[in-house]
């Protein structure tokens, strides 16, 4: 069995894959799973309510980035019928500073810059690009390699996909872990760290 | 900008000129001729042509087969543009990737620039020889000593005067061609109208649309030469040069506002604000309006200049044509009130006498350095939404500190001669109370 304390703030469903780097301080609650080389800065915050988040490998997520699998607003969380709807998350995925997801699935290579706000019905696929501070709140499958920039959220096709972030996610990796404790996932059988 | 010349007897708005050139995203400054040479555009800066922000250079690593041994490769950089906002690369346009970091990125030549410049060419010929024959004119009209002395006492400046050097009576020879006149007659031929047109593409109705691929009007315009109607073809442009100016009066010709030379510095040469000048109204706290009801408002007078001022504030007069947009009535203090000088040492001088001003406490709310509060009584006569705006006149004396002293004058009068001025003041005091 394990213990809970207030630190922590780890609940039994939260699974961290062995070569994750997941920050103490971020807020990881519900059902996640967080697959390797995956950087979770501190205040991050990934919250699984109306159903399991299943994230995969080499992602960045930033602090004060916000993921979540929240009820649709005109539901309530008690409300019988509601099937639990998983959110997948690719690989190579880097949420910036401050963004805001709610996107039920994103594909790989994809980046949400800083302070974007994607909402529930986007699903994005590779190669995307969320601009800073554009809120997409369509209801639409955004086709690989678009940008989206600008006031109005206007779009343009890339002819090259984002470079995956290894350089970044290599160095985090070294660093973090000298100036934050990290997370482990919990077993039955392990202590937290 | 509001500046004030010291010949300032009413309205007159000071005459724009352009005093240097410079780019906004590498600060290098150009004299004007330069500018003009290079199309009032940077040589090192480009724009994105998708959403017009400054393009930045990036360097990756591309292998290159060494020059001594074409088995063996070795890491070459190679450089290309990119936008950081919408991501846009010099590689989408297919523009190869340059092996110097800058200088090396060409504009595309526009097809038609042979035509053009002929043109140019004829139509500034033209013009000038249209000019030559009305200075002609106006010269045939004076007496013919005079263009003789003209010229000889201004010298060959102007291109009239060197085309007369060699025949100055020639105002009565006629439409003879000068001597010196090196250029040849510039022949063009008018543009052909073609009869066959290139038929539009079958498809042209069902072909179905690529949106990405359609540019925006604006990103069309903004290359006048080729406007591309695909984004493959937009090509990134010079940046466009900003420019300083620097600002005179109309009448006397004085230099109000010059800007420093230096692009990275934002200070003046010359600066004649009118804020340095005119006592500056503030408002401080105001009550509960209420419509048709008089209240108190607490305003403030800052005098910006370092001597006494005096300040009388005079009530619009009815059919005042300045006064076109108050919504109340307004009084205010009939007396002269009097500003001490701005005193940079005050702060710091605690020994310093307050000075005696006997000022009216119905009036004058308080009184610190260079700077009085005072009330005006306000009485809205509008109902409604609508803010309450109260105008007034405000009349001071203005000192021209920069105009030279005179002479002959004794020293203990060495005070200059004061303007009044009157300005027209607009107080927006907010909505009534609910």
């Amino acid at each position: 069995s394990f213990t809970m304390t207030d630190k922590q703030n780890i609940q039994k469903s939260v699974k961290i894959a062995a070569g994750a780097v997941v920050c103490v301080e971020s807020e990881i609650r519900g059902d996640v799973t967080i697959g390797p080389r995956t950087v979770v800065h501190p205040k991050a915050r990934i919250i699984a309510e109306a159903g399991p988040i299943v994230i995969g490998e080499g992602n960045l997520i930033e602090e004060q980035a916000l993921i979540i699998n929240s009820y649709p607003e005109n539901i309530t969380p008690d409300s019988e019928g509601v099937e639990p709807k998983t959110m997948t998350i690719g690989i190579n995925n880097v949420f910036e500073v401050g963004c805001v997801s709610q996107a039920l699935k994103i594909g790989d290579n994809n980046v949400i810059e800083s302070k974007a706000d994607v909402g529930r019905n986007v699903i994005l696929t590779s190669g995307c690009i969320i601009g800073a501070f554009c809120q997409v709140n369509t209801c639409e499958v955004i086709p690989d390699n678009t940008v989206l920039y600008g006031s109005g959220c206007l779009r343009r096709v890339q002819t090259e996909r984002p470079q995956p972030q290894t350089l970044q996610l290599d160095f985090l990796m070294k660093i973090l872990p000298n100036y934050h404790h990290l997370k482990k996932t919990v077993k039955a059988s392990q202590n937290p760290s | 900008m509001e500046t004030l010349c010291p010949c300032w007897v009413g309205e007159h708005p000071a005459e724009p000129k352009v005093d240097s050139h410079y780019c906004p995203s590498c600060l290098e400054n150009m004299p004007s001729a330069e500018a003009k040479l290079k199309k009032n555009r940077c040589a090192n800066c480009f724009d994105c042509p998708c959403c017009m922000h400054t393009l930045s250079t990036r360097a990756t690593n591309i292998p290159a087969p060494m020059p001594d041994d074409p088995t063996k490769t070795t890491m070459k950089k190679a450089y290309y543009l990119a936008c950081g906002f919408c991501r846009w690369t010099s590689r989408d346009v297919g523009m190869a990737d340059k092996s110097v970091a800058s200088g090396g990125w060409q504009e595309p030549e526009n097809p038609h620039t042979q035509r053009i410049n002929k043109l140019i060419e004829y139509y500034q010929q033209l013009a000038q020889r249209e000019r030559q024959e009305r200075d002609r004119k106006k010269m045939a009209r004076r007496r013919q000593c005079m263009p003789m002395a003209f010229s000889e006492k201004y010298g060959l400046g102007t291109r009239l005067q060197r085309q007369r050097a060699g025949a100055p009576l020639s105002s009565l020879a006629g439409l003879t061609l000068k001597e010196g006149e090196d250029q040849k007659e510039i022949i063009i031929e008018p543009a052909q109208a073609l009869d066959e047109v290139e038929p539009l593409p079958e498809d042209c109705y069902t072909r179905p649309i690529n949106l990405p691929e359609v540019t925006t009007l604006r990103q069309r315009l903004l290359q006048p030469d080729f406007q591309p109607s695909g984004a493959s073809q937009l090509h990134p442009k010079h940046k466009h040069l900003l420019m300083k100016r620097s600002l005179r009066c109309r009448k006397c010709e004085h230099n109000l506002s010059k800007p420093e030379f230096n692009p990275t510095s934002i200070k003046f040469k010359i600066q004649l604000v009118a804020v340095s000048y005119i006592p500056e109204v503030r408002i401080m706290s105001i009550p509960n309006l209420r419509y048709m009801k008089e209240s108190q408002v607490l305003l403030t007078l800052t005098n910006p200049v370092e001597n006494l001022t005096h300040v009388t504030l005079v009530a619009c007069e009815e059919g005042d044509p300045e006064d076109v947009n108050s919504t109340a009535k307004v009084m205010v203090p009939t007396k002269e009130l009097v500003l001490a000088g701005k005193d940079a040492a005050a702060d710091y001088d605690e020994l310093a006498e307050p000075q005696d001003f006997q000022d009216d406490p119905d009036v004058v709310a308080f009184r610190k350095s260079n700077k009085i509060g005072f009330f005006i009584k306000v009485v809205p006569q509008k109902e409604g939404d609508t803010d309450v705006l109260v105008s007034f006149k405000i009349r001071h004396d203005f000192r021209n500190l920069a105009a030279p002293i005179r002479p002959n004058e004794e020293a203990g009068d060495a005070t200059t001669e004061a303007i009044w001025l009157t300005h027209h003041v607009e107080l927006s005091l907010g909505p009534l109370a609910p």
